[in-house]
């Protein structure tokens, strides 16, 4: 741990957020351009935010903010452990788990924040995130629990390393099919895209956790939202795609699998919270505990 | 020094008991000096290892497990001894209430220390009964039955279990004792079931646990955090015993192995898994905040039971932390609870409200507890939870894993309930005026709270002493190395988590800072979709707060039925067999008599 590490870390969390914002921006152009809409600039999401934090702004008390600072703080350290092609700002500290439950410290901090709000609706919307979470979360870790049983290590950049030499068809999603579709469906999960995004849709904002924001605490919620989503769709890219051998194809990747969740979410209707979860626990964790006793049973994939 | 100690511990039963006639609260004071003193005492005494201490029929040793163990329970005690001075005046009898509460302390410390298996039930029947008196005192008698008749199925098993092995190898020292077992997997199997069962009564394991969220409810508040966080682990250190000084593994030798575990233990371990799932289903349900933590440590007894029974390289050391871990967690959660009942009279989340207005301290309590109990970094439980997750993905046990997961985010659930339901959220008018917890109270609790934090940045301290007992029993040590902590399948340096998160704050704060300041509006300043509400207590959110999901499984059964319809029929067979002594016609009484002093005679006459 050196000076550099921090900079690097500094370096990594101000790339993570204006590569996944222009994506975002360019992705609201592909959902116009779905719904046959000419849609807004690719700098638009930049301009959102950076609006919002220049507007004045009202809090409901200490824990407001507080809980706010530690959401982006937390989702921002996050950021910081995830191995991008392979570079780490702190070498070792990668581990699936680690970064797993450092993503929920950022997901505290904002249940805390929009609850200290003092607005109902915000906490029904965070009952609803969280049982969102209970529900995608579920069959994706039993697949963790599956990839670490082959692999024998439960570091991120190790097991992205492992697919690499053998062309795609190394890929766990090919290596593990079923695994693999898992991953993508609990990805749609985690991002909030449909059909999965009743906790978060633009037409739940006023019965959501986001009721309550406005200013600089919302300009905040939209940076945590850019920089979450950066670490989902990283996770799965170095779990099942591969990660990336050099910064470009990893960004190439990346782009292409946010891409195709978004332009999948743009044709989907929406479930209600609770169709999710017992979609979630009978066909991904049906479907993730199969592949899982394939592979410690049937010995597949060894 | 051991020696010193048991009868500094008896001593102070009396003294308390005599002082808190007198007067209650110097009593309650004494109860912290004297738990205090315990912990220091016993604290140097983790260089003594192999001392041995006989009292007429009674023997104990100092192991570094027994000490691991003690040490947590007397740091639970010590710090609930904090709330004690504020609670004497609604106790009915305080000086029973002082004198018991030492006493079960002398008997867990008692059981963790005991040599011989005979010395082992006298102090877990100690402990029993005198927590079993104390739960009493509190909001419903039955509550206490049910502890009591629960603990007493265990309690009976592993007398059969111990009477048993004492007949069979001739000996009653614990390690001896057990290893006569190695080579006999039938009777072995008979008393490994029994022996353990009272072990699984205590955590409250799954279909044992209906004592728990009973008893937890409704003891007194300071009790309560003692029952959660020390007594249950009582039955982590038999489940210890069991799997660990009994040879579990090379009596089963010989059965059907799943990934390495034998039938049996793997039956005990789903056993485990189902409470997970089950105690985190109940705990989302409950409208009482002690209940909801009651359940939750359903739930983490499921935890702790899979990874001492695992017995391994990680999850074992898991297990062992996430005693610990789990027991300062679950005290300071239920301190703070007991707090906030000291200040509003009431436990019931859709009752309360916006407390961090009011009692911002008690707040910070709270929230540092369930991070820890949730497992997020950068809190002890985190490690604990990572190292019986590693420990399950390197055997393959998916099932167990699958059930250790769903308790994992189960919890963000059920944690954040009361958080956002008595801490955040509307403040009732009628709480307007209430103050934070009394200065003494809030050291007690800020104490566990430091602790919970200590073991998050640096596991390493007490995962030292686990590598030792791992050592000692001849598996695999843990990892340590620096700041780094090391497992077959994967590390972590929880300082430089801690330090990343940090950085990530510290950036976060200094924007946050930079931009324009926020105007501060009051909690009724909402948005309400354009209705006028003027009542805070309409806008606050704590009924049923996870509907959508609570409906998926309100239907499901439960297991309570089954247990009363079990002491129903148990009831009418006592009264059946009551019938062949007891009637209204004295013919009955006066057959029984004369047969007695006929056998009384006959007998005597040989």
């Amino acid at each position: 741990m050196t000076l550099m590490s921090f900079v690097y870390g500094f370096l990594a969390i101000l790339g993570a957020f204006v590569f996944q914002t222009s994506l975002t921006g360019i992705n609201r152009k592909v959902t116009a351009r779905l719904q046959k809409r000419r849609g807004p600039k690719w700098y638009q999401q930049f301009i959102d935010i950076f609006k919002a934090f220049s507007k004045s702004s009202i809090t409901h008390g200490w824990v407001y903010d507080f809980g706010a600072i530690m959401a982006l703080g937390g989702i921002a350290a996050t950021v910081i452990f995830i191995p991008v092609a392979g570079f780490q700002s702190f070498p070792g500290l990668d581990n699936i788990f680690v970064i797993s439950y450092v993503l929920a410290v950022g997901m505290l901090g904002m249940a805390m924040s929009a609850a200290g709000s003092g607005n109902p609706w915000a906490s029904i919307g965070v009952s609803r995130a969280l049982t969102n979470m209970l529900a995608y979360d579920i069959p994706f870790m039993v697949i963790v629990f599956t990839l670490i049983y082959q692999h024998q290590t439960g570091s991120v950049s190790e097991l992205a390393a492992l697919q690499q030499g053998a062309g795609i068809w190394g890929w766990n999603a090919f290596q593990l099919p079923l695994g693999g579709l898992v991953a993508v469906i609990a990805l749609f999960g985690m991002l909030g895209k449909k059909p999965f995004d009743s906790f978060i849709a633009p037409a739940e904002i006023a019965s959501g956790p986001m009721v309550e924001y406005g200013g600089k605490q919302l300009g905040m919620m939209f940076t945590l939202h850019e920089l979450m989503t950066f670490i989902e769709v990283s996770l799965i890219l170095n779990l099942f795609f591969g990660g990336g051998e050099t910064l470009w194809v990893y960004l190439l990747k990346y782009a292409v699998l946010y891409t195709f969740t978004n332009i999948v979410s743009g044709v989907m209707p929406r479930f209600k919270i609770d169709q999710a979860v017992t979609f979630f626990y009978k066909v991904p964790l049906g479907l993730a505990l199969v592949q899982g006793l394939l592979v410690i049973f049937g010995g597949w994939g060894y | 020094m051991m020696t010193m100690i048991i009868l500094f511990m008896i001593a102070s039963i009396l003294f308390a008991y005599v002082l808190s006639l007198k007067e209650p609260k110097w009593g309650a004071y004494a109860t912290l000096i004297v738990s205090l003193a315990g912990l220091v005492g016993v604290s140097l005494l983790r260089g003594s290892v192999g001392e041995t201490v006989s009292f007429y029929y009674l023997h104990f040793t100092v192991t570094t497990i027994g000490w691991y163990f003690s040490m947590i329970l007397l740091t639970v005690y010590f710090t609930a001894t904090f709330f004690h001075p504020f609670w004497m005046d609604q106790l009915i009898y305080p000086a029973a209430y002082n004198a018991l509460f030492l006493l079960s302390l002398a008997g867990t410390v008692g059981l963790f220390f005991a040599q011989d298996l005979m010395t082992l039930f006298i102090c877990w029947e100690t402990a029993v009964w005198s927590s079993m008196l104390i739960v009493q005192q509190g909001k419903s008698r039955q509550a206490a039955w049910v502890y009591f008749v629960m603990s007493a199925i265990g309690s009976m098993a592993t007398l059969f279990a111990i009477l048993l092995t004492i007949f069979m190898s001739g000996t009653t020292m614990i390690t001896d004792a057990f290893i006569y077992f190695m080579g006999s997997p039938a009777l072995g199997g008979l008393v490994f079931g029994a022996f353990i069962l009272s072990g699984l009564t205590k955590m409250g394991i799954f279909p044992f646990h209906v004592w728990l969220p009973l008893a937890h409810g409704s003891a007194p508040h300071t009790f309560s955090p003692v029952l959660s966080g020390g007594l249950v682990k009582m039955g982590a250190y038999i489940a210890y015993l069991s799997v660990a000084v009994f040879p579990a593994y090379q009596v089963f030798g010989d059965q059907l192995m799943l990934q390495g575990v034998p039938l049996p233990i793997y039956a005990l371990m789903l056993l485990g898994g189902v409470s997970i799932v089950y105690g985190t289903l109940r705990a989302i349900q409950q409208d009482d905040a002690k209940r909801l933590l009651a359940y939750s440590s359903v739930a983490n007894g499921g935890y702790i039971l899979i990874g001492i029974l695992m017995l391994d390289q990680m999850a074992f050391a898991g297990g062992l932390m996430h005693v610990l871990n789990h027991a300062v967690a679950s005290a300071a959660a239920f301190l703070a609870m007991a707090a906030v009942a000291k200040r509003t009279g009431t436990t019931k989340m859709s009752e309360l409200g916006g407390m961090i207005h009011r009692m911002p301290v008690t707040y910070v309590v709270y929230l540092i507890a369930i991070i820890s109990m949730a497992g997020i970094p950068p809190m002890g439980g985190f490690v604990s939870k990572w190292l019986i997750f590693q420990g399950l993905s390197h055997r393959g046990l998916i099932f167990l894993a699958t059930a250790a997961a769903f308790g994992s985010i189960g919890s963000y659930l059920y944690v954040f309930r009361p958080l956002s339901a008595v801490f955040l959220g509307q403040l009732a008018p009628k709480y307007e005026k209430i103050k934070e917890a009394d200065p003494l109270m809030l050291i007690g609790m800020l104490l566990l709270t430091a602790m919970s934090l200590l073991l998050g940045i640096v596991p390493n301290v007490v995962l030292r002493t686990i590598a030792q007992i791992q050592i000692e029993l001849g598996i695999d040590p843990i990892m340590i190395k620096g700041t780094i902590t090391a497992t077959q399948n994967g590390s972590v340096n929880m300082l430089s988590v801690f330090t990343v998160f940090g950085f990530g704050f510290l950036l976060i704060l200094i924007l946050f800072l930079v931009l324009p300041k926020s105007r501060r509006v009051g909690l009724m300043d909402t948005y309400t979709s354009a209705e006028f509400i003027h009542t805070p207590e309409l806008l606050h959110y704590g009924h049923h707060f996870y509907a959508p999901f609570e409906r998926l499984y309100e239907k499901w059964p439960s297991v309570l039925p089954l247990y009363q319809r079990l002491s129903l029929k148990l009831k009418e067979m006592g009264e059946w067999a009551e019938t062949f002594f007891f009637h209204a016609e004295p013919n009955r009484a006066v057959f029984w008599m004369v047969l007695l002093v006929i056998l009384i005679t006959v007998g005597g006459a040989r």
